[in-house]
């Protein structure tokens, strides 16, 4: 893949910030470590203060080379492979809490602190951030907010953008922007953080967020149930949200995830339910009973193994898809899915009632890989639904837009990239139809 | 505000080009889709504002089609656009400033399609946000943001000013039940952002869209999530004696990580203006009221509502009522959703402002808020989304009263400045509009402001579409009032961004 950017804009670039960092804040090699699509960048800045974040993009304006914001590095693989990656701003060093407030279930923190810690200080008050990305603990708050990154609690909790109320931005120019605030409600100004939640670094290198937090629940359970078919686990799922059972998650696997996460060899729901103890209580019941009516068999499993399984089963490797379609069409695209997507070896779990399915499978060839691209892009089609490739082998993802066709707000979509990010620094051609 | 003070120099421009602006748009969408002459328009020279504003025309157009045809006739002869649902809006945002075309959506009021599976509705943004959720209910489901303006205030009004409402505590504003859209740019281009699911790839516009207060497009066509009638509900009425034993109820509440589904709080002047005609049986001599709601199964409300009774206890509740039956439920929000109204009943007119705060300075907001009203001679009666911390301080008063206007207007600026100092923002629901542009510099900075600038040219929007709306002041949205407010905005303080 050729770069755009000669190396001797990067060692202007490099010869400019070295005196805004200490030594061991810019790093000249090629490290692989930190590989975007199969590309290494030239040097690696790590800045400590949002004042260097800002100094250091002013100088990559200036010296024209482009810079990937990277947070825990965990989901570098995501997005389309970059037309041009220069330098690696990594976001490592900032990691504090800036803010807790129990009381308001609000908190403040910087990029680069990683999920984990997060909900570790979270815990002490009884509180978490309802979002769980499937992906390595390492995963950052800037990272999963820039890929939108979510699991299987967004049946009940909605994506990044339900939860984030604020952010502070350095923008390609150097400039430093903030939206929304540090309160539940507000329309004060354009929502400018919801384009950022999900923009892949595109549009500015995100440097402080405020999110709501919610409550952790009282009580919580997970259960396994066993399905003959895609359909019928999925009407059992769509069937205990219909009666309003006090659901944080509700995942329906095909046979080989059920095989990755609880090693048995069926379709699965696999449900957390979890909330107030008698509607806990109430809703094991149910389920129990609609499972035993249905002639399923039915496991209780200790909920964080289950879910920490579930995580590494789907973070972004080898080949991951991610497959949309509408609630109601998830059973019957689920059994397609399985029997085209190499004949059953792929790994599939879908958030039945947001109607988002993934796809996870090791391809032995870019060929093969290719090939379940298409295929699934194929059933999609047919259900009306679309895609996203979150992980592929490099030599795929070139020849392809993983993001699939654009759409009639690609122009605003384009016009918005043009107005903040011109010489297109940023993370170029990462994004949906390469931005 | 007389129409006249508002007349200026772009106003006049309009008046030029506007009768042949008038034959083009008879033209393309027919002479009963127009109106033009002065006594026509007098009813859609305002809003649920003290605000005025005079357009050239109005239009009612029925189809995608004809909203891009009007806006392409305005856009050729580069005259002001303004979209408006209901006017209920209470920022000014459908008031014509400099004049224009109104571009009224209230006959695009059909509910195109109840997807029962999938628990989405597809919309026309002249539909009552009340009349969707009657459509949905036959299936079980509801739309859940509720302004209490909900019988009617139009769901594209809503998309607008991404409106909230008494329910919004627990399930989010508009923005979180809004998927996609279909909009019209100004220069009649029709696009679509979002879609039916979350899953559409690239920028989140339809997120950045709603609560752009018409200035970035107009919404022709809406898809919104429609959710599920709980199993059970219970509402609570929390009586207390002081008002900051209410507020610190609210926050305990919260703190203790019980979310609500609505959580409100009125004070003596509310209640003295509903109680007489709703008897909804709040008491008289009590200084506030919570009305509390839960839902969801059974086994839930019952615990959550015994939870939230010990706590308002533990605050010197001096009583909990709790209705469970739907029409004791009924009679209790009664109360609530008159008590806008019912203040007409005690004044003339009243200012309803629409602070947040951060929920744990609820007290300290509300002390320095009536001792602000108190200092300006004024009445002020407090109903508000207590549980998100969003005020809504009313300021009472008789406009025919010599300097009164003015007085609620600068006490009202002196409260907003006190929701920014606390950490808050001046407006949680309602929009900044005509009425708060200039107080938008207290929260956001030239770099802020500049970011969001982008955001125009990236839909094309230029200048007219709603112009003057939702920004500082620039030049040629010059007028009496505004020169007011900015001179208040510099008195309180021009220095802070938080
Ligand atoms: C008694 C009373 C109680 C209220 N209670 C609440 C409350 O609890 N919560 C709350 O949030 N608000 C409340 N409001 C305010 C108001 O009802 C809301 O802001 C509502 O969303 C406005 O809807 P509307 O149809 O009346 O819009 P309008 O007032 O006609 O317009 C509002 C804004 O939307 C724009 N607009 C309208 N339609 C479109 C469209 N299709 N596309 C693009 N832009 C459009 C207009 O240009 C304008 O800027 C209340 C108002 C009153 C009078």
């Amino acid at each position: 893949m050729s770069s755009t950017t000669t190396a001797s804009h990067v060692d202007d670039f490099c010869a400019a910030v070295r005196p805004l960092l200490a030594s061991d804040q810019l790093q000249i090699d090629e490290s692989s470590a930190l590989e975007v699509g199969g590309l290494a960048p030239k040097a690696i800045v790590v800045p400590s203060s949002i004042e260097q974040i800002q100094r250091v993009l002013s100088e990559a304006v200036i010296h024209v080379v482009s810079v990937i914001p990277i947070g825990g590095g965990t989901h570098l693989g995501v997005g389309n492979v970059p037309s041009s990656y220069d330098v690696a701003l990594s976001l490592a060093r900032m990691h504090r809490i800036i803010a807790h407030e129990p009381a308001d279930l609000t908190v403040t923190v910087e990029p680069g602190l990683r999920i984990d810690d997060l909900q570790r200080a979270l815990a002490v008050h009884g509180q978490f951030l309802p979002l769980d990305p499937a992906c390595e603990a390492a995963s950052t708050i800037g990272g999963v907010l820039a890929l939108n990154a979510y699991g299987p609690r967004r049946h009940a909790f909605g994506t990044a953008r339900d939860w984030l109320i604020g952010t502070r931005v350095v923008h390609a120019d150097g400039s430093l922007s903030k939206s929304g605030g540090r309160v539940v409600k507000n329309v004060t100004g354009y929502d400018m953080h919801k384009l950022y939640v999900g923009s892949l670094g595109t549009l500015g290198v995100l440097v402080e967020a405020t999110l709501k937090v919610a409550p952790l629940p009282d009580s919580e359970s997970t259960l396994a149930i066993g399905s003959r078919s895609a359909a019928h686990g999925a009407e059992l799922i769509l069937a205990a949200h219909d009666a309003g059972l006090a659901l944080h998650a509700a995942e329906l696997l095909s046979p080989p995830a059920t095989h990755a996460v609880l090693g048995q060899s069926s379709w699965c729901a696999l449900m957390r339910v979890a909330g107030g103890a008698g509607a806990v209580a109430r809703s094991l019941r149910e389920i129990d009973h609609a499972a035993t009516v249905a002639g399923a068999a039915i496991e209780t499993l200790e909920s964080s193994t289950a879910w920490d399984a579930w995580s590494t089963t789907f973070r972004p490797r080898g080949l991951a898809l991610r497959i949309s379609v509408m609630p109601s069409r998830v059973g019957e695209t689920m059994q397609v899915l399985d029997r085209r997507l190499t004949g059953g070896s792929a790994q599939l779990s879908a958030t039945v009632t947001t109607g988002l399915i993934r796809a996870s499978l090791d391809a032995s060839s870019d060929g093969q890989a290719l090939a379940v691209i298409n295929a699934a892009s194929e059933v999609a089609a047919q259900f009306d639904g679309s895609m996203v490739i979150d992980a592929a082998p490099a030599a795929v993802k070139r020849g392809i837009d993983v993001f699939g066709p654009t759409r009639s707000d690609f122009a605003i979509m384009k016009r918005l990239k043009d107005e903040f990010d011109p010489k297109r620094i940023l993370s170029p051609g990462r994004f949906v139809g390469r931005l | 505000m007389s129409a006249a003070a508002t007349s200026n120099a772009q106003e006049q421009a309009n008046d030029g080009v506007m009768p042949q602006v008038v034959r083009e748009l008879v033209r393309a969408l027919g002479r009963e889709r127009v109106l033009s002459t002065p006594e026509e328009l007098i009813a859609f020279e305002y809003d649920g504002t003290i605000e005025r504003g005079k357009p050239q025309a109005v239009v009612f157009p029925e189809s995608t089609e004809q909203v891009s045809a009007a806006v392409r006739i305005a856009h050729r002869f580069d005259v002001p656009v303004i979209p408006r649902g209901a006017g209920t809006g209470l920022s000014g945002g459908a008031v014509a400033t400099i004049g224009g075309v109104v571009i009224a959506l209230t006959r695009m009021k059909r509910v195109l399609e109840i997807d029962v599976a999938n628990r989405l509705a597809v919309v026309e943004p002249g539909v009552v946000n009340l009349d969707l959720s009657k459509a949905a209910a036959p299936h079980g489901l509801y739309y859940a943001p509720d302004p209490s303006s909900q019988r009617a205030c139009t769901i594209g009004g809503n998309v607008a000013e991404n409106a909230g409402g008494p329910h919004c505590l627990a399930y989010g504003a508009t923005t979180n039940h809004v998927l996609g859209a279909e909009i019209v740019l100004a220069d009649g281009e029709v696009a679509w952002l979002g879609g039916t699911t979350r899953d559409v790839a690239g920028y989140d516009l339809i997120g950045a869209f709603v609560g752009s207060e018409g200035t970035l497009a107009i919404a022709t066509k809406i898809v919104v999530r429609l959710m599920k009638l709980p199993e059970s509900t219970r509402t609570l009425l929390a009586i207390f004696d002081t008002v900051d034993d209410a507020s610190n109820s609210v926050s305990a509440i919260i703190a203790a990580g019980i979310l609500p589904s609505a959580l409100e709080m009125m004070d003596r002047n509310i209640i003295a203006a509903v109680e007489p005609v709703i008897h909804a049986g709040y008491p008289l001599d009590a200084e506030a009221v919570l009305l509390i709601e839960v839902d969801s199964l059974e086994e839930g409300t019952v615990e959550q509502a015994e939870a939230i009774e010990k706590l308002c206890s533990a605050n010197n509740a001096r009583e909990v009522r709790l209705a469970v039956a739907q029409p004791d439920r009924e009679r209790l929000w009664a109360g609530r959703k008159t008590s806008i109204s019912a203040l007409g009943r005690l004044y003339p007119n009243y200012y309803v402002l629409d602070g947040v705060v951060p929920r744990t300075k609820l007290v300290e907001v509300l002390r320095k808020t009536y001792a602000i009203a108190e200092r300006y001679g004024l009445a002020v009666a407090n109903v508000f989304h207590a549980g998100d911390g969003n005020l809504h301080p009313n300021l009472l008063f008789d406009e025919r009263d010599p300097g009164a206007t003015a007085r609620v207007l600068d006490a009202g600026a002196e409260i907003m400045r006190v929701c920014v100092d606390a950490g808050g923002s001046i407006t949680g629901e309602h929009g900044v509009g005509l009425e708060k542009r200039d107080f938008i510099a207290w929260i956001f900075g030239p770099d802020d402001l500049a970011a969001m600038a982008k955001l125009k040219p990236a839909f094309n929007a230029g200048e007219r579409y709603n112009p003057c709306k939702a920004f500082p002041t620039h030049k040629g949205c010059g007028e009496v009032r505004q020169a007011h407010i900015q001179r208040t905005a510099g008195a309180i303080g021009t220095d802070i961004y938080v």
